[in-house]
């Protein structure tokens, strides 16, 4: 990704996203506003339905807001068309989930290397970094096995692999702990802390732990459509 | 291999059974199809062939009426100079064996221009063939496959039947054709042109004259037609052959129509499959999309795998279809047999067009039909979860839009029926009429639905309510399915309602056109009525019969011009037969007057339609003494053939045609004459004349409604090949819903549904759907009788009908579409209830 | 003496069947035809063994009790412009069985009937030759005495008015003459017996017409010539003739301008050498006729034409009879006077030139030569 020294490496500026239920409409975020640096960890703390999601799905160019910009690096991603954010997304960021999403019908390491094939990398060289982030999060002995063979913990440490795989320069995980036991969660948390500032990723961690969100750099509450950071109104 | 194309195969192949049935859905669809355009190839290749065989290298072939030509015309023509290529030819249909055997009868110094006949012969024959044909009475040559087959061996003598006599052969040799002439050329005998007028009975004639006149201009033919009698026709050679082709022409497209209709069936089959794989798979497109798959990456894979699953149908498809073809092609030989004239086919025919047709229909139209799920799956939003409420809700939105394309189709078939009065366009308007009715059929499902859940309600509680909730919860699916099982239901609605209006009809009509007591006629092969003729002493022999009221003696012809064969019959009628003639346009007492007395003549409804004729009005018909035009006295019902038939007095007959045999005769019997006595008495009158078919006209009619229901044989197979594409249809979406739904019902298992309860919901599901299939498909199946009875029977063969709609036809719909969903509802029910719950909850 | 030419019609009867084969098959076994021809000839046919008495008209019609039979025409022609053209229309009869057809059509026959016609156009040096087959049946092709017919298709000799009328004609070529004989019938051979080898009843009854008036119309293309000419009719029938050693023969007629008419054929064994049985007659103007034996006449190839086709034929020849004081020169009119047909050989219109008695004296007639091609 280009660098652009004076601004933040993300923007967000005045994000609104409305849901429409038939005849009722809920403003879900209202115009936030925010910057995140190159490199941070941030953690977006709120209850459940009150938007975090909504919003890593802004950032993550899943979505498009009805009004405002999302701009990383420089790029305003909710401009581009369809298939400009498809590939944005294919090259530059990395997603994990609560149920892990991997693709049930490919093995562990073939989940990590559909990501690559899909950015044009060389097979050989694939697998070899393939392998190298399964060595990372400890399931190199299990590349060949499919999803459901392995246990949740199991499947959001691939998971966390796959998302950085690529060498994405921001990861969005939607509260990756979510569905775990506290020592797996435990284990996924480091291990995505770890391989974060190993890979010199910027990362943003959906969460309702406060305990999670003690792990990173900052923090950020969403209430009542706006973003709140660290207990108090910003803006 | 790409993983995307992995994780999509991995996935088809965890749903082998989805994969299967779609794949045998299509399969069937190509099947039929092909089976259908081979077994129509086939026939008329071994038409073309045969007729290429006969027909040899001529250009021009000189015809003329039903007794044929004066032989002394083509020594005239010799002698004349101008025709030095021109070969005699008598041919006619003879039996030995209970087989019917082609016979040829050729002038060998005339022949070597035209056909390699004699080519065929084996080392063993010497000049000394020749020198037999020639000069031995009844010598002809016969393919070494029958001969052995018959147990002949050469020089030894046999008795063929001609027209119920017996004739006195030898064989003088036995040829070998050619491998690609072997089904042409097993069936044909060959023999000198002397002996063959004297084995068909027509000393003194010839069938017709073969002329090779490459480059003759428009003045070189009259310069021909100048030494010509009245009555002898110089046409060209492929004439006879377009003309018959003519005849069967009407009966293949029919063919083909039910075969589409197959296809249609297979096609809705497809779509239902790939659509809710598409479906299932939502969630899993949504993760790929946040991958970074592009929407393209998700339609092509889509369409690839409709294209993999079509194109495994449709290879698996051909295969059947062969297989299929063999049965067909006898079915197609059979109603040409009973129907046309006489052909063989032992061969089927494979040609690359046809297996290249039966691929584009298979492959394209899966590729069509998958075109609707794959645009879904590229629409998919990245999203990580994504509800079906969302695509049913776009699918109920969607519902309106497609009713009311439904609706401008339905218009648009009225338009069709309206404007163009050809056949295709008949077709054509049917299949729009499916199209618009089938896009209609959510909209009705939705209806039905609202009214049906009260019912279902009351009837079996909660889990009712929820099984007719589910069908509309599911529309997207469910529509599918019901539009291609009531489309199948409705097909045999249709036929059946148009089958039994016929088979009435004609049952109707032969009540009132044989009420003769007693029908005669020479034994022969089906097919060669228009070569045989009673024996004249067997005819004296009945004319002096004490007993008999009246007589009627039919002679019916087939009289060719350009290339149109007439079929005409030439009739003496006793006055005890005229009530037996229902006339259309005008009153009895009105036609037989002129029919009687004037140079007039009675026509068929269908020779009416297809020619735009009218009673009052006049044709014209190429007698023995050139073209003539006779007045049209009336306008009579009648089933015997397609294209229609003329009928004349025998006495205007034999004023223009030098022929004056009888084909055959019905007796009326006088008041108090046991038939049963009369019957034996004629046996033994006249038993040793000619071998005879002597028939009560009870008996002949039984026959005639035999020969109907064979002849509708192969519609009766199309129609159940028909039911079975829905029902692989119906079964493929009922699995595919039920196991979709497979987490819904673990719950339902979790929070207390015992299986039975369970296996009650899914079957009150799938039975409603049947219940509404069937609902559907009688109006449709009304609508498509009328269409194939008012327009397809109509424009095919001139016949008007009445309608016949019974109730059991109607019951019968409903139970098939019941019990067929039903049918297919059993496996998921027990799928579904046998499943451990925790492991359905747990499936992610 | 056409005797050989009996072999070829019965050859072609057995090649019909090759002719049906689009790749001819191997020719007919030559014992085969040699049984036929020069074996025990079917009980139920006539032969001819004794001299008999010749009446005509009814000789000129057919003898179907005998195997084989024929109407040989040749003649020349000249325009008043001196346009040369020779031509020849020969109708031949063979039976398939002895004895009389049985059932009812009209069309079963024994008789099977063949015809060549061939036109020499000197002048554009091209030469036409067609043929024609047909069974005797039905009135398609026959022979009648009275009045005198024969006939196959449109091809034909006919009497009419006291003439003949011979007619043949194909695409683009047309011959009508009217002939008038100016000789009576010239009986060949030991009275009409002409003995071909030397086993009995190997002989043919032959007549010879050989001086007839013709008059009538050459059709080339679109162009019609008025011509005038004399012909040369051979009759000849048997049941069998060839010795098994004949290989084939040169036939010569010629018609001198002194009103002396030849006739001579020389039979050539199949070791090459002339057969013992060559035999011809000189009809002299004042009617005396002359038997000739193969040791009265001196034959000497002066030319050959080789066949495009193959085979080498002696067109051009000295033909020296010392006891008459004769000796002439024959030379085709046109080298190429091949008939390509089924049966290949070369019959063509002849100039002739050389002395009579001394004195000079020149002629036109026919030669036909055969064995020569290398099928």
């Amino acid at each position: 990704m280009e660098n652009n020294s004076a601004a933040a490496f993300i923007q967000l500026k005045n994000l609104t996203r409305i849901y429409h239920q038939g005849e009722r409409q809920q403003l879900v975020l209202d115009g936030i506003c925010g910057e995140i640096q190159r490199g941070e960890a941030v953690a977006l703390l709120g209850r459940s339905g009150c938007g975090k999601s909504t919003l890593l799905n802004l950032i993550g160019g899943i979505d498009r807001p009805d009004a405002g910009d999302v701009v990383i690096n420089g790029s305003c991603i909710n401009r581009m068309d369809e298939h400009g954010r498809t590939l944005f997304r294919r090259r530059h960021i990395g997603f994990i989930y609560q149920f892990f999403n991997l693709i049930p019908t490919l093995t562990v390491v073939e989940n990590l290397l559909l990501p690559l094939e899909l950015n044009g990398w060389d097979l050989a060289e694939g697998r070899r970094r393939s392998m190298a982030l399964l060595e990372e999060v400890g399931l190199a002995q299990r590349e060949a096995s499919y999803p459901d063979q392995l246990s949740g913990g199991e499947q959001q440490r691939v998971a966390v692999a796959r998302a950085l795989v690529h060498r994405p320069a921001l990861v969005l995980a939607d509260e990756p702990t979510g569905n775990l036991d506290a020592e797996s969660g435990q284990q996924v948390l480091e291990l995505l802390d770890r391989l974060v500032r190993d890979e010199q990723c910027t990362l943003i961690m959906v969460t309702h732990s406060q305990v999670v969100a003690a792990r990173t750099d900052r923090t950020f509450s969403l209430k009542q459509g706006r973003l709140v950071s660290d207990g108090e109104m910003v803006w | 291999m790409n993983l995307l194309w992995r994780a999509s195969l991995r996935y088809l192949g965890r749903h082998p059974w989805q994969m299967a049935l779609s794949i045998l859905g299509i399969a069937l669809g190509v099947a039929v199809v092909v089976a259908v355009d081979l077994a129509n190839e086939s026939a008329r290749r071994a038409f073309d062939l045969s007729m290429q065989t006969v027909t040899g290298q001529a250009t021009h072939q000189i015809v003329a009426g039903p007794k044929g030509l004066d032989e002394n015309l083509y020594v005239k023509l010799r002698r004349s100079g101008r025709l030095p290529a021109s070969a005699p030819i008598i041919e006619g249909h003879l039996a030995y064996a209970g087989q019917t055997l082609r016979l040829l009868g050729i002038a060998p110094f005339a022949e070597s221009r035209f056909r390699d006949l004699l080519s065929h012969l084996p080392d063993e024959a010497e000049e000394g063939v020749l020198r037999q044909l020639m000069t031995q009475p009844g010598a002809v040559l016969m393919s070494l496959e029958r001969a052995q087959g018959f147990d002949l061996s050469v020089g030894q003598s046999f008795e063929l039947r001609h027209s119920g006599q017996k004739r006195q052969a030898v064989l003088a040799g036995r040829f070998e054709p050619p491998a690609e002439q072997k089904a042409v050329m097993r069936d044909l005998l060959v023999a000198d042109i002397s002996t063959a007028q004297e084995l068909l009975g027509r000393v003194g004639w010839l069938s017709r004259i073969d002329l090779i006149l490459p480059d003759a201009d428009a003045a070189e033919l009259d310069a021909i037609r100048e030494l010509l009698p009245p009555g002898a026709r110089l046409i060209p050679a492929a004439a006879r052959g377009t003309a018959m082709q003519k005849m069967t022409h009407a009966f293949s497209i029919n063919l083909t129509a039910m075969s589409l209709l197959a296809l249609v069936v297979g096609l809705f089959l497809i779509y239902n499959t790939l659509s809710f794989s598409v479906l299932q798979r939502r969630e899993l497109m949504g993760r790929l999309r946040v991958l970074g798959a592009t929407r393209s990456d998700l339609f092509r894979l889509v369409l690839s795998e409709g294209l993999l699953i079509g194109t495994l149908g449709t290879l698996l498809g051909l295969l059947l279809g062969i297989l299929l073809a063999q049965e067909l092609v006898q079915l197609v030989t059979q109603t040409i047999n009973d129907l046309y004239f006489v052909l063989t086919v032992r061969e089927l025919s494979l040609t690359p067009a046809g297996i290249i047709k039966g691929v584009l229909l298979g492959v394209g139209g899966s590729l069509l039909a998958v075109v609707v799920p794959a645009s879904e799956a590229a629409l998919s939003p990245p999203r990580r979860v994504q509800d079906r409420s969302r695509v049913e809700t776009g699918a109920r939105r969607l519902m309106q839009p497609l009713a009311w394309s439904g609706v401008v189709l339905l218009i648009l078939a009225a338009l069709l029926l309206l404007m163009s009065k050809s056949l295709a366009a008949g077709f054509a308007a049917l299949f729009v009429l499916i199209l618009g009715f089938s896009l209609l059929t959510p909209l009705w499902v939705s209806l039905l639905c609202r009214c049906g859940a009260p019912l279902f309600g009351a009837l079996f509680g909660s889990p009712g309510r929820m099984a007719v909730g589910g069908v509309q919860h599911s529309l997207s699916r469910t529509g599918v399915a019901i539009a291609a099982l009531s489309i199948a239901v409705a097909t045999t609605v249709g036929v059946g309602v148009m089958v039994e209006s016929f088979r009435t009809s004609v049952q109707q009509w032969l009540e009132s056109s044989l009420q003769a007591d007693i029908f005669i006629a020479p034994d022969a092969p089906s097919g060669t009525g228009y070569e045989t003729a009673l024996n004249p002493a067997v005819v004296q022999i009945i004319e002096s019969l004490p007993g008999v009221a009246g007589i009627r003696q039919s002679r019916p012809v087939e009289i060719q011009s350009g290339d149109e064969i007439t079929r005409l019959t030439a009739l003496r009628l006793p006055k005890e037969s005229y009530a037996g003639m229902k006339f259309l346009d005008r009153p009895p007492e009105m036609v037989w007057p002129l029919f009687d007395r004037e140079q007039a003549v009675i026509i068929s409804e269908s020779y009416a339609y297809h020619h735009g004729l009218h009673a009052g009005e006049s044709l014209e018909l190429e007698t023995d003494q050139g073209r003539q035009p006779f007045k049209i006295a009336g306008v009579f019902r009648d089933y015997e053939t397609g294209q229609g038939v003329i009928k004349m007095r025998m006495s205007l007959y034999r004023d223009y045609w030098a022929d004056r045999s009888i084909h055959s005769a019905w007796l009326y019997l006088e008041p108090g004459v046991d038939i049963d006595l009369m019957m034996e008495r004629l046996y033994r009158l006249v038993g040793e004349q000619q071998a005879l078919h002597i028939r009560t006209s009870r008996i002949l009619r039984e026959a005639s409604i035999k020969t109907f229901d064979r002849t509708f044989a192969i519609t009766h197979v199309l129609r159940l090949l028909v039911i079975g594409v829905a029902f692989v249809g119906i079964l493929s979406a009922l699995m595919a819903l039920q196991l979709e739904r497979s987490r819904e019902l673990a719950v339902l298992r979790a929070i207390g549904f015992t299986p039975r309860q369970l296996w009650g919901l899914v079957t009150a599901q799938t039975g409603f759907m049947g219940l509404i299939s069937g609902l559907l498909a009688i109006p449709l199946g009304l609508v498509l009788a009328s269409v194939l009875i008012f327009v397809v029977n109509r424009r095919s063969f001139g016949w008007s009908m009445d309608v016949v709609v019974s109730g059991s036809v109607l019951f019968e719909a409903l139970l098939l579409a019941l019990f067929a969903a039903l049918l297919a509802g059993l496996y998921p029910a027990w799928r579904m209830s046998q499943t451990p719950p925790a492991q359905a909850l747990r499936e992610e | 003496m056409r005797a050989v030419i009996a072999t070829v019609l019965i050859i072609m009867v057995l090649m019909l069947w090759w002719l049906f084969i689009p790749q001819p098959a191997e020719p007919p076994k030559a014992n085969s035809v040699v049984d036929m021809l020069g074996g025990e000839a079917d009980a139920g046919f006539e032969r001819a063994e004794q001299p008999r008495t010749f009446r005509f008209p009814q000789d000129h019609g057919a003898h179907p009790g005998f195997r084989s039979e024929w109407w040989y025409f040749t003649g020349n022609l000249e325009t008043a412009q001196m346009r040369r053209f020779g031509f020849q229309l020969v109708f031949f009869r063979n039976a398939l069985k002895p004895g009389e057809v049985d059932g009812e059509s009209a069309w079963r026959s024994k008789q099977i009937w063949m015809a060549h016609f061939a036109l020499t156009d000197v002048q554009s040096g091209r030469f036409h030759a067609y043929e024609r087959f047909s069974r005797g049946a039905i009135g398609l092709a026959g022979a009648q005495p009275e009045p005198f017919a024969v006939w196959l298709d449109d091809w034909s000799v006919r009497q009419q008015d006291g003439q003949w009328i011979l007619h043949a004609a194909e695409k683009g070529l047309s011959l009508t003459l009217s002939l008038v004989p100016l000789r009576q019938p010239v009986l060949q051979g030991d009275a009409g017996l002409s003995q071909k080898s030397a086993a009995a009843g190997n002989a043919s009854y032959y007549y010879s017409i050989p001086r007839i008036r013709a008059e009538g119309e050459v059709m080339v293309g679109d162009q019609t010539h008025r011509v005038t000419g004399g012909v040369w009719l051979d009759r000849e029938w048997s049941t069998s003739a060839l010795g098994e050693d004949q290989a084939g023969w040169d036939w010569f007629s010629i018609q001198l301008e002194d009103g002396s008419d030849l006739m001579f054929y020389q039979l050539r064994g199949k070791d090459g050498r002339a057969d013992p049985h060559s035999s011809g007659s000189l009809l002299l103007p004042d009617g005396e006729l002359i038997r000739l034996g193969a040791e009265d006449v001196k034959l000497q190839p002066l030319g050959y034409w080789d066949s495009p086709k193959g085979g080498r034929y002696p067109v051009h020849w000295r033909l020296q009879i010392p006891s008459q004081g004769l000796d002439l020169e024959v030379a085709p009119v046109l080298k190429n006077q091949e008939l390509d047909l089924l049966v290949r050989y070369w019959e063509g219109a002849m100039d002739i030139s050389g002395t009579h008695a001394g004195k000079a004296v020149r002629g036109q007639g026919y030669l036909e030569l055969a064995g020569y091609s290398e099928d």
